[in-house]
């Protein structure tokens, strides 16, 4: 049975057992190389899917998921969703409205070149990396792409997919001088094989890891502390997800009652947009079939929304945003496209830097 | 699950077209996981993985591919496809059509007892509803999250080299967090157990106990007063304590980084590389052991691997490649999360074994340091051995006496030099399960040790 036809079958079957459900399904292609010392060390070609099932019987939501697609599978899949779903006391499970979504491709062609081609961006990363003369060891540089469809079809009336795709250069540096040894990773992430700069990113690499080097340990205390974009987007991973409604209303959000309210510096704005013009995160969708939109999470450190699914949503009485988010494996849970601080104003910046700590 | 014939036919393909080994693995997995809150269900999951992997070896080049289509015209399409995509043209039209295999199954080593299907999801659920009441240790716990997870993997290897060796794996694993408040502050308190068990998890420890040292931890930390910091003699819990030199010395003696000189503990072997009190083993043979299996991924037996006998280093983890690049025989060490990844050498179960001090003579002497009684999660970088881990419950020791709590503790320095500063160790071994993510993906291992004594360790704390 192809991924199609088990998800018509998988409705159908849901349908006649009196059951709402919906199907999430993904079909993926992936292409990793390797490069170590300059040979082609390994390469790795697969093809790759699943189906995901959310059922909902009055009120009560289980889930379920395969890779297989014999008949077998598929009603093993309804029959434990059926149960899983049985186990909720929460009877406010709903399927949302779904509508025809269309078909959107977000890559195009932009994985297209010779594996020829992608084999020499591994090995001119490592090359790269090799020049340094403190370089003790490159273990890891590696070439990976990664295309899939994502299919989603509901008893309500939710059908539509996209295909998307991303093209990376990941590698691990060790570079030495004397006694002092570091080790970096990085890695050089863009939708199109042709936007990856293995030179830079080699470049890159060798000033983060050398200037390292000889560091000394930092006498404890209270410091003010500059942070690279990278190094932020880190330290946001410790925040980011109290502002998830599932958070909320799992009762682990510090910022649970504080909407409206001031909960960082006023220099700080925080924007999730699944339609940028090149972002790399973009969905025209999330995973239940709602449309994608613009969403200001703080502004001018002031708490405007959460992120939200429809279940989040209703239980919170706040509106859906958008950012339903599960692979056919998981369950719904939440999860944001493009998420970016925004920028300020050099003289804010300034302002903010000198004022005293 | 697959056909000799057909496994025969996709194993000559790529040596036709000149691959000098090649081996083909397929798993098929059904898990099933619930979580609650409160009591409440948030989540039950269960799902069907399917799949195969496809390996060549090409010198020590490798070309991998994966799918989770296995009818035979898709397999043998992949096979050829993908010999094509290293090799040099045809080679030897005769090729492995009649390669004869050494057949072997699992005896049942790691069975479980008391069978998953003996019970229904009910049951499972009412378990955790146990690890809630037991957390509930007093008002200030807010909330008790309880979860539970089992699956069955069946896994058969073959390859060029006639192995053939299916293996059945059953594992389950409950966990317990609970989350405890006053008006200022909220801390929180965790504990698991996973075996390669089947609903016989449940009898080996009261689900409420579980929820009891969850509920305990949390109230501690509670209370517990910003950690110190400065340099200073600390005292490594037993169990997850082991997670340090799980990150910070288990990676570096796994071949995938040996081979390639990424590890400081490359070309050391029969070198004193720790103190004499510490013998580390990695053993995959542990009844039941959360990282236990009767095959590796590439088909081995699984077996005991002495690493580091009174200091020496006597071994490395070695998979099938890694023993290919560096010459040393495998270990049965080959581990892959799923047969989306290619296996490399992984840990299994390992452990610092026990000493001859008893456990109250490790604190004896301290003036001032730090008991880390159970660890959190870290950070290593696996070429330098540098890391990073919070501690997840901590006391002061002062005078020879564990005295007030303490939170917010990170241990910092580097695994090859902390082993060289492990002064005592003490004799109450015990493991704690916990996944491990590495370059074949995120597999179960246990982490284990007695309580040890490390001579001087940074402590990053309140300035």
């Amino acid at each position: 049975m192809t991924f199609a036809e088990a998800r018509k079958y998988l409705l159908e079957q849901a349908k006649s057992a009196g059951l709402d459900a919906e199907i999430l399904a993904t079909e993926s292609r992936t292409l990793s190389l390797e490069s170590f010392e300059h040979k082609l060390a390994q390469i790795t070609q697969a093809t790759q899917g699943g189906i995901g099932v959310r059922v909902v019987k009055g009120g009560k939501t289980g889930y379920a998921s395969t890779e297989e697609r014999s008949k077998e599978a598929l009603g093993w899949v309804l029959k434990e969703a059926a149960e899983n779903a049985e186990l909720q006391s929460d009877t406010g499970g709903f399927l949302p409205a779904g509508q025809a979504l269309g078909h959107k491709d977000l890559i195009s062609e932009g994985l297209s070149a010779p594996i020829e081609e992608k084999a020499e961006a591994a090995h001119e990363l490592e090359g790269g990396l090799r020049q340094d003369e403190r370089t003790d060891q490159v273990p890891l540089t590696r070439y990976t792409e990664s295309e899939s469809e994502v299919s989603l079809s509901s008893t309500q009336g939710a059908e539509g997919g996209y295909r998307n795709g991303y093209a990376f250069l990941l590698s691990s540096l060790i570079m030495r001088q004397g006694e002092s040894l570091k080790q970096v990773y990085d890695f050089n992430f863009e939708k199109e094989f042709h936007a990856l700069e293995p030179g830079k990113t080699a470049l890159k690499m060798i000033d983060k890891t050398s200037r390292m080097l000889g560091a000394k340990p930092l006498k404890t205390g209270r410091y003010r502390v500059y942070f690279e974009p990278s190094a932020f987007t880190q330290l946001m991973g410790l925040f980011v997800f109290m502002l998830s409604g599932k958070t909320v209303l799992e009762g682990k959000s510090r910022f649970a009652d504080k909407l409206g309210q001031r909960v960082a510096s006023e220099l700080f704005t925080l924007t999730d947009d699944p339609l940028l013009p090149d972002g790399k995160g973009n969905r025209p969708f999330d995973s239940e079939g709602t449309p994608a939109q613009t969403l200001q999470l703080i502004e001018n450190g002031v708490l405007k929304s959460f992120f939200h699914n429809s279940a989040t949503a209703k239980a919170l009485g706040q509106d859906n945003t958008g950012h339903a988010s599960r692979s056919y494996k998981s369950t719904l849970g939440i999860g944001p496209s493009n998420l970016f601080v925004n920028r300020v104003r050099v003289s804010h910046w300034k302002k903010a830097l000198l004022s005293p700590t | 699950m697959i056909q000799t014939e057909l496994v025969q036919k996709i194993l000559a393909t790529p040596l036709r077209y000149g691959a000098d080994f090649a081996e083909l693995y397929v798993e098929r997995w059904q898990r099933r996981g619930m979580r609650t809150i409160n009591k409440e269900v948030k989540e039950a999951t269960s799902g069907i993985e399917l799949g195969a992997g496809l390996r060549l070896f090409y010198g020590t080049d490798v070309v991998y591919a994966y799918t989770n289509d296995l009818e035979p015209e898709s397999l043998l399409e992949l096979a050829e496809t993908l010999a094509k995509l290293k090799g040099q043209g045809e080679v030897d039209a005769g090729g492995a059509g009649g390669l004869d295999f050494r057949k072997e199954s699992y005896i049942g080593l790691h069975a479980p007892a008391k069978p998953l299907e003996q019970k229904d999801k009910r049951f499972r659920l009412e378990r955790l509803y146990e690890i809630d009441e037991g957390a509930r240790v007093s008002d200030q716990i807010s909330q008790v999250e309880a979860s539970y997870l089992e699956w069955e993997q069946d896994v058969l290897v073959a390859n060029s080299e006639g192995v053939w060796a299916e293996d059945r794996r059953v594992r389950s694993r409950m966990m317990g967090l609970a989350i405890a408040s006053n008006d200022t502050d909220t801390q929180t308190g965790s504990n698991n157990l996973g075996l390669s068990v089947g609903l016989e998890l449940f009898d080996l420890k009261d689900p409420k106990e579980v929820g009891r040292y969850a509920g305990e931890q949390a109230l501690t930390n509670l209370r517990a007063k910003r950690a110190p910091a400065g340099t200073m003699p600390v005292v490594i819990g037993n169990a997850f304590g082991g997670v340090i030199f799980h990150e910070a010395l288990g990676h570096l003696l796994e071949t995938t980084s040996v081979a390639k000189k990424a590890s400081v503990l490359s070309d050391k072997l029969n070198e004193e590389v720790a103190s004499t009190t510490v013998t580390y083993v990695d053993d995959g043979t542990t009844p039941h052991g959360w990282g236990s299996s009767e095959y590796d991924d590439e088909g081995m037996k699984t077996e005991r691997t002495v690493l580091i006998d009174k200091g020496v280093l006597k071994s490395y983890m070695v998979d099938k490649m890694g023993g290919m690049k560096t010459g040393y025989q495998p270990t049965g060490s080959g581990r892959r999360q799923n047969y989306t990844y290619a296996p490399t050498s992984r840990m299994r179960n390992t452990f610092i074994e026990p000493g001859d001090t008893p456990q109250e003579a490790l604190f004896e002497g301290i003036e001032y340091g730090l008991y880390a009684k159970d660890m959190g999660g870290g950070q290593v970088m696996p070429g330098t051995g540098e890391y990073n881990f919070g501690v997840k419950e901590g006391y002061i020791i002062r005078n020879g006496k564990i005295e007030e709590p303490v939170r917010g503790a990170m241990l910092v320095g580097k695994g090859p030099d902390t082993i060289t500063k492990i002064a005592a160790v003490s004799s109450d071994l015990a493991t704690s399960a916990g996944m491990c993510g590495s370059l074949s993906g995120s597999i179960p291992t246990e982490v284990g040790q007695p309580h040890l004594l490390v001579s001087e360790i940074v402590v990053g704390g309140e300035a």
